[in-house]
């Protein structure tokens, strides 16, 4: 499948008269297919919103290459095929919901009544018409700001914590609308905190820390690993000896003895084992990685960055 | 085009609706209503003073207007991500430039042209004058300060490209002081026999790049009492192209910077 993203030691560096160069970005080598949601993570000051203003041509990289569509940053052509959400967005709070749509299509030479009018229902804002930009609640803003980057019918949309800021609510329909970008064959990028959506939605991500790539690649081989807690009670202490040797950690509930191992352990064996130390077992609860324990796993290997993303 | 078309009017309908501008217009338009009030007070003719008080209103009001107006459109853009959103589609540096500094002179043109109104009926009720070019030869002046007022933008737009909006205020502030005020006396100095080569130099070099604001202040008795124009039209035309060309040249200069900076 072809690269929707792709950078080659990408690098962005500041000067600072007090810690000299920091790079805040550093050699990064991202790689995102088309018609894929990519989640972008990575703690405050990673390097995640230098990235993607770089990839937009916003600010420039110290070095390093950077194709979007199969062209070079900053091609004005890409930016026709291209949108953006920047993290809380705002939006000039005179306009009403059409006129913001009149106004970024503009920018794009497109005056297409119908296709506003599609695009407010599309993100259910149609009722909301007469409504200015000053009477909206952050839900509708995110919502109206989903609908300005659907103007040009982008074939890759850059958003930035798309959902930060909002309600259960409002995040499941931003949520919804994501995951029909992705039905309609466009490549989504998107830097977010919530893991949780981000683990939903994502078919790969990507964890920066320090402005370095440190895990790339297909959720459901990144959270490969996951344990099973087993529940006994009854057991004896050579039972127990036995399990630690078998890199399981043994903790004292107060209903019994949880034993928590990896996946790959055959639990058969265990369950075995505890009925021949007259033992019972109380439960067996697979426990699946999850993207947090990834993402901690990550950047806690990895002392934080003095640096910051610019803003 | 149509990108800065639309910036520009975007802007427009920010500017118009900004707090701080509204407050500064009325505060202009209320002193221009009770400026005949205050005219009585000098002993020269009321006409003149009641003229070049009401000139003089504008001028100032717009002057505040336009560096007010001006010094935060940048940084706000920045700083509220509105530029992003608006430079991540196919919209160049300095289209967005070009389409923020016509909308700040298309506003400054409306309010400018409010306090023209609202000077005229003042003039009118006070002076019960019937003859309309009267009033076409007053309206000249305000004509002449928006091309100064369209260049003190143009400044304040050159600096906000890599100045913080307080320093610009009062840089731009000051080059307009220094613009209306001693332009004429570096002119002065520098075709003085009498100054020395060094002073002479500098009054050159100063007379170069310092924009010559008080090319605008014709119409007002007050400042230059004693100016006559031998060709009105022609001093009109070259004032105005004068103060084009020196607008194209800080556009130019900001959208070299602006093109550079990170964002």
């Amino acid at each position: 499948m072809a690269a929707a993203i792709e950078t080659k030691q990408l690098t962005k560096s500041y000067r600072s008269r007090v810690v000299g160069t920091i790079n805040v970005v550093d050699h990064l080598d991202l790689h995102v297919e088309e018609g894929e949601i990519f989640g972008f993570l990575g703690p405050n000051g990673a390097g995640k919103t230098t990235t993607i203003k770089m990839l937009l041509g916003i600010i420039y990289p110290t070095s390093g290459e950077g194709y979007v569509l199969g062209k070079e940053i900053g091609d004005m052509d890409v930016h026709r095929q291209i949108s953006y959400l920047p993290e809380r967005p705002y939006y000039y709070e005179h306009m009403t919901g059409p006129e913001i749509l009149r106004f970024y299509g503009s920018l794009f030479g497109i005056n297409d009544r119908a296709k506003f009018s599609s695009l407010l229902e599309k993100v259910n804002l149609h009722r909301d018409v007469t409504k200015t930009i000053s009477q909206y609640s952050k839900g509708m803003q995110q919502r109206i700001g989903l609908a300005q980057s659907l103007i040009n019918d982008p074939k890759l949309l850059f958003l930035d914590e798309p959902t930060g800021g909002l309600d259960p609510i409002a995040h499941r329909e931003i949520r919804d609308l994501i995951l029909g970008f992705r039905d309609e064959g466009r490549t989504v990028f998107i830097s977010s905190h919530e893991l949780s959506e981000v683990e939903l939605i994502c078919d790969r991500v990507a964890i920066i820390n320090r402005g370095v790539i440190e895990q790339q690649g297909k959720l459901t081989e990144l959270l490969k690993g996951g344990r099973i807690e087993i529940t006994v009670d009854g057991v004896n202490e050579q039972f127990l000896r036995d399990m630690k040797i078998n890199d399981s950690n043994v903790r004292s509930l107060p209903i019994g003895i949880l034993l928590d191992m990896p996946e790959e352990a055959d639990p058969n064996a265990v369950i075995d084992s505890v009925r021949g130390s007259k033992g019972r077992v109380l439960s067996v609860v697979p426990r699946r990685k999850r993207l947090e324990d990834l993402f901690v796993e990550t950047v806690t290997n990895r002392p934080r960055s003095t640096g910051g993303d610019t803003k | 085009m149509k990108a800065i078309v639309a910036i520009a009017g975007t802007t427009v309908g920010e500017a118009i609706r900004r707090k701080v501008l509204l407050i500064i217009l009325l505060v202009g338009l209320l002193v221009l209503f009770i400026a005949p009030g205050l005219g009585t007070l000098s002993a020269r003719s009321e006409t003149t003073v009641l003229r070049g008080m009401m000139l003089g209103i504008i001028q100032l009001t717009s002057a505040v207007i336009a560096i007010v107006l001006t010094v935060y459109m940048l940084p706000n853009e920045v700083e509220r991500r509105t530029i992003y959103t608006i430079l991540s589609k196919p919209v160049q540096r300095w289209q967005f430039l070009v389409g923020k500094y016509l909308g700040a002179i298309a506003a400054l043109a409306l309010m400018m042209a409010l306090m023209g109104l609202v000077m005229v009926i003042t003039f009118w009720l006070q002076q019960g004058v019937r003859d309309v070019s009267v009033f076409a030869d007053l309206l000249k002046a305000p004509v002449m300060y928006f091309i100064q007022m369209s260049l003190l933008a143009a400044v304040a737009i050159f600096f906000s490209t890599f100045v913080s909006p307080l320093v610009n205020f009062f840089l731009s502030g000051g080059v307009y002081l220094l613009g209306s005020l001693f332009n004429p006396f570096f002119q002065t100095l520098q075709e003085n026999q009498s100054t020395s080569p060094v002073a002479k130099g500098l009054a050159t070099f100063v007379n170069m790049i310092l924009p010559n604001f008080a090319n605008y202040n014709v119409q007002n008795p007050i400042i230059n009492p004693g100016q006559t124009i031998q060709n009105e039209k022609l001093y009109y035309l070259s004032a105005a192209g004068y103060g084009i060309f020196y607008i194209v040249v800080l556009l130019v200069l900001g959208i070299l910077v602006f093109d550079r900076r990170e964002v």
